[in-house]
Formats: structure tokens, sequence, C-alpha cells
């Protein structure tokens, strides 16, 4: 099964974990898996139509899944998916 | 809360004043007790905004994995971010708060003329749509 690494603020809605192994063959899969178990997490992942929030990168092992096949993206047992915020900023 | 150690907050100074005119940013490793939150690794990061780094910066994703895995090799965890306004107040601008993440502590520098002046720690909320003031505590405070 995949592992998927929970960032340190999120682990409280995770039973406080720091990973989760889950079921699932895509990203999507693995994902929906572990919102289902940790419903919590959801509304920090996802907006309400269901899409990943701007702020979330998800990565598999090293690579950014927007250059992989997004959430279609394979994963297997031995894979990492890696939960990595967007940040940017400036003065105005 | 969040308090920052006299180490990682000589390196947040040193990297903000060292990186003047332009932005800094980097990220804050630590430990989390509750609301209680207390930097001991400062990471310098690189400022990858390509433009007018003066008033911009950007973070790259895969200097943050690179963070987040250095947290958990030396059993801490990624607590916030901090960057530099460089002859601007700390405040936590409109495109600061754009581009932000709601599970993370965002200290902001001030640095005026090349020094650093003045602090504040900033929370914003799931919709980026404002960021209330977190109580901080620095060595220059
Ligand atoms: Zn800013």
């Amino acid at each position: 099964m995949p592992k998927i690494l929970i960032p340190t603020p999120l682990r409280q809605f995770a039973d406080k974990k720091d990973s989760v192994d889950v079921a699932g063959a895509t990203v999507g899969e693995a994902l929906a898996a572990l919102t289902t178990a940790h419903p919590d997490l959801k509304k920090n992942l996802f907006t309400d139509e269901g899409k990943l929030r701007s702020f979330v990168n998800v990565y598999v092992n090293d690579e950014d899944i927007r250059f992989l096949e997004k959430d279609k993206t394979a994963v297997a047992g031995g894979d990492t998916i890696s939960i990595v915020p967007s940040i940017a900023g400036g003065v105005w | 809360m969040i308090t920052v150690e006299t180490q990682p907050w000589s390196v947040m100074v040193d990297h903000a004043q060292a990186t003047y005119p332009n932005e800094c940013c980097g990220a804050m490793l630590g430990a989390i007790d509750g609301d209680v939150k207390t930097v001991r690794l400062a990471l310098p990061l690189d400022n990858a905004y390509e433009g007018a780094q003066r008033e911009r910066y950007e973070l790259r994703p895969e200097d943050l994995l690179f963070a987040e895995r250095e947290a958990r090799k030396n059993g801490m965890d990624l607590i916030g971010i901090f960057h530099s306004h460089p002859d601007c107040d700390a405040y936590f601008s409109k495109t600061d708060l754009e581009n932000s993440c709601p599970w993370y502590s965002f200290i902001v520098l001030s640095i005026q003329q090349g020094k650093f002046h003045h602090a504040n720690s900033w929370l914003p909320n799931m919709e980026q749509t404002e960021a209330a003031k977190e109580e901080l505590t620095h060595p220059n405070a």
C-alpha cells in the first residue's frame, strides 16, 4: 500500500499519525481513502467542490503530480505520497 | 503563540539582511505543543520568484519538501515560513494572503535600510481572506 506523509499541522485530524498507509492504485484513490478514514482532513485538502485547494501540491516520491498524470498518477506499495504547500508572497 | 530561539533567530535576521534589498524566505522547524510553537532551526531557502524580488518571493515546493524531510530526520516539525519586507512594515499583504497556507505560522521581518527593524507572526485562514496576528517572542523583542 502507498504511504501518505501527514504534515504536522494536519496530524490533529489524522489521529495524531505522521503517516497513513492507504489502499488505492492512483493518487486520487489514495487521497480519497485518506479522507474517508479521516474525514476532518477533507476540508484542509479539498474545496467544497471537491478540488484540491490551491495551496496544496502533491508529490509521489520526488515528483510533483502536476507533471505526472495528476490525480490519475499510479501508486503502489513502496511509494510515498507527500502533501506540500504552495507558498509565495510580496510586499503589496 | 510562537517563540523563536536565539540561534534560528540570528539565521533568519542574517538571511533577511544579506538578501536586502530583495525579499528572502525560508522554513522554520521546531516543536508544537498545543498552541505553543517553538522554532529551533531556521532553514534559509531560495527566493524562486522570477521578477522583482524586491517586492515578491516564491518558495519552490521541492524546497518545502526538503524542509519537511529535514524536520522528520531531526525529530522536529515544519511549523512556519518566514520572509522579509525590505523597507516596508511587517504586515501581511494581499499577495501574502492570496499565496498563503493556513497550516503554518508566517513570520514577516521588516528590514529597514538593510537592518532588522521589527517582526510579526501571522496565521492566515483557510479561505485566504484574512490573517490573525499571532503572539511572537524573539530575542530582539
Ligand atoms: Zn510579504
